[in-house]
């Protein structure tokens, strides 16, 4: 590493110094009451996987380059040189942890790691050494907002062709849209995922309800929170805010992604629209009466997987419970659950990265986890967890089927 | 010469000691406060909680998960228990402190005994040094840096210098050789800015004891503000980005 570089990256970390970040640096007393919390510890009890070690590979260097005791006597807090070998510890602060933040819920400060995560992210970008697949596709999710005029023909071409699909679960009635896009004055706008699993069962929902919706011709999903550039984040969520301003709705509902809920919902600041997860429509249509469902189509035991982002970060406890509570008479919830529930490890970016063999085996406490339940059928609310709990599945043996709550709740609808 | 270092250890190396201390806490409190802002939110949700819940407790809960440390009772019972233990007998610890001052009378004035007699500096030293053997074992080892040993090492140091001062005039027949009184006339020479040799009012052989303890004390005072008992300062606000 050249000393530019060195002193670009340096000015990257200072530049996420913020107020939180400088107070997690000082005060974390390194107690070790988060050591049991991370599942990939869990599951491979390493100290560096926890999150006090991953912190620690940064605040090593804050050690070095800004408190007087890491120049005076650098033994004492450790404090590292910033060099190649010490990016590779960067790399793994920013990569082998999920963000789900159930080290909060341990620490007695509440001290968040995603927060050093997000540093770490912020400076392997700048040395050009993240994940280049996350990269692409943030780029490429920019690029797709930007020429959506150019597409926006083809997209409504691709949405004709699910309609079938979709009124195999559930006839529209006549003269109305199945899929409908562009309605100005819209209640709902439903932000879905590239594939058809995200917005077919979304629409046989909606449109038993009767809601007066409209699809978002932008995707949920935000890249720009997985490689962790907020310049991106912000640029992706910002064309479906524009979006939904456009067309007057009242309220945003994001298809199951934790991320692209928590970075809509709770990083975006206040709008002139609410921000749900579909999860939350599909409970209010339920408790109004807008849709029927028949439990017997959902057979054997039933669990729940909580996605971080959207129980422990986002708040939606209850939501997922009431569908499914109405789906199958069979419901166990898992143990720990809800802000304690282990995360998949899937999240992060981490399933998008590849690294399938470290994916597994920091999964291991999740396996055991939902294995314990003698449940049949694994339920989730996040594109994430469902294909990393789709690889558990397979991995692990657990013979259990993964499903999205929302399929679920499509295919037991009824008139 | 010992007689002019142990002056400089009980008279002018407590005031530098103190403006010292008093001075960077005040330069780290503000350089939080010029840094950037934090992200919109940083919150997690209880159970009970959803995301229209505006907050989730705010300062109350904050304070209530700084003071009573719930997290580390349902993951780490022990722990919790020496970590209650140790604030619970330190802020004791500052009012038997405060009670050697003439002016203040928690016990009766002619009492030889600190406010617990003796019983909270044991219970002190027992955390803090149950707080420093749990370093010794891992995973705990892997993580603790030399710093966190020698402020533990200091603080056991400290307390311990205390123990003996305050146990022999609570717990044995001859006592301690100077009394608590002796202390207070020290104290309150301080608090006047007094400059005269407190071996004036501290006239004993176990005098340098006394001076011992003064000296770990001095040496707590300039380490703290750039040591991890910052949290004093800062657990309430970390907490409170927690709760939102």
């Amino acid at each position: 590493m050249d000393g530019k570089m060195k002193q670009e990256l340096l000015d990257v970390f200072a530049s996420k110094l913020n107020q939180s970040v400088r107070m997690y640096m000082d005060n974390c007393a390194r107690c070790g009451a988060c050591i049991e919390a991370c599942h990939v510890y869990a599951s491979s009890p390493e100290t560096r996987y926890t999150a006090v070690g991953r912190a620690q590979n940064l605040r090593r260097l804050f050690e070095k380059y800004h408190k007087y005791s890491g120049k005076i006597a650098p033994w004492l807090g450790e404090a590292v040189e910033l060099d190649d070998n010490w990016m590779k510890k960067v790399y793994e602060t920013a990569f082998t942890c999920t963000g789900c933040r159930r080290c909060m819920t341990y620490c007695p400060f509440g001290i968040d790691t995603q927060q050093f995560q997000a540093m770490a992210k912020a400076m392997l970008i700048a040395a050009d050494m993240e994940p280049k697949v996350l990269s692409m596709l943030a780029d490429v999710s920019v690029a797709k907002g930007e020429n959506i005029e150019a597409t926006k023909a083809n997209f409504a071409e691709a949405c004709r062709q699910l309609e079938a699909e979709v009124i195999q679960k559930w006839q529209q009635e006549a003269g109305k849209e199945t899929i409908p896009l562009d309605v100005k004055g819209a209640h709902v706008l439903y932000v879905a995922l590239a594939g058809k699993h995200s917005i077919i069962p979304a629409a046989a929902i909606m449109n038993a309800a009767g809601e007066n919706w409209s699809l978002s011709y932008f995707e949920a999903v935000n890249f720009g929170a997985f490689v962790g550039n907020p310049v991106v984040t912000k640029n992706i969520a910002q064309r479906i805010i524009d979006e939904a301003n456009r067309l007057g709705v009242r309220e945003v509902a994001i298809c199951e992604c934790g991320t692209a809920y928590r970075v809509m919902r709770h990083m975006t600041g206040t709008h002139d629209f609410k921000v749900i997860t579909f999860l939350q429509l599909i409970e209010r249509y339920l408790r109004d009466g807008r849709i029927k469902v028949n439990k017997a189509v959902n057979n054997g035991r039933t669990t729940y997987h909580d996605p971080c982002q959207i129980a422990r970060n986002g708040g939606v406890y209850e939501a997922p419970r009431y569908i499914l509570s109405r789906l199958t008479d069979d419901y166990v919830d898992t143990n720990p659950t809800k802000s304690a529930n282990w995360c998949c490890g899937g999240g992060g970016g981490l399933v998008v990265v590849g690294d399938k063999d470290f994916r597994m085996m920091s999964a291991k406490v999740k396996a055991d986890q939902v294995r314990a339940t003698g449940a049949k059928v694994l339920a989730t609310g996040c594109e994430n967890c469902h294909s990393q709990l789709s690889d558990v599945n397979e991995h692990y043996q657990l013979g259990m089927s993964v499903e999205f709550v929302s399929s679920m709740a499509a295919n037991a609808l009824v008139r | 010469m010992l007689d002019k270092l142990f002056y400089f250890i009980m008279v002018p190396m407590v005031y530098v000691a103190v403006a010292w201390c008093v001075f960077w806490i005040v330069v780290k409190i503000v350089k939080i406060l010029r840094a950037p802002t934090t992200p919109p939110t940083l919150r997690i949700f209880p159970d009970d909680k959803g995301p229209e819940d505006r907050n989730t407790g705010g300062l109350p809960a904050a304070l209530w998960d700084t003071f009573t440390m719930p997290s580390v009772l349902k993951y780490n019972p022990l722990l919790w228990v020496f970590l209650v233990v140790f604030h619970v007998s330190l802020a004791v610890l500052f009012l038997a402190h405060l009670d050697l001052l003439p002016q203040v009378n928690i016990m009766s004035a002619e009492s030889a005994d600190m406010i617990g007699n003796g019983a909270v500096g044991a219970l002190l030293t027992a955390s803090i040094l149950y707080f420093l053997f749990r370093r010794f074992r891992s995973p705990l080892r892997e993580l603790s840096i030399p710093a966190d040993y020698l402020l533990l090492f200091l603080i056991f140091l400290l307390f311990l210098s205390g123990d003996l001062i305050s146990w022999g005039n609570s717990w044995s027949e001859s006592g301690f050789g100077l009394a608590k009184q002796d202390f207070g006339l020290y104290l309150r020479n301080l608090f006047a800015f007094d400059l005269s040799d407190p071996r004036q009012v501290l006239d004993h052989p176990h005098y340098a004891i006394v001076v011992s303890h003064v000296f770990l004390a001095n040496l707590f005072l300039l380490v703290l503000p750039f040591s991890k008992i910052m949290h004093v300062f800062f657990a309430v606000p970390m907490n409170a980005l927690r709760r939102g």
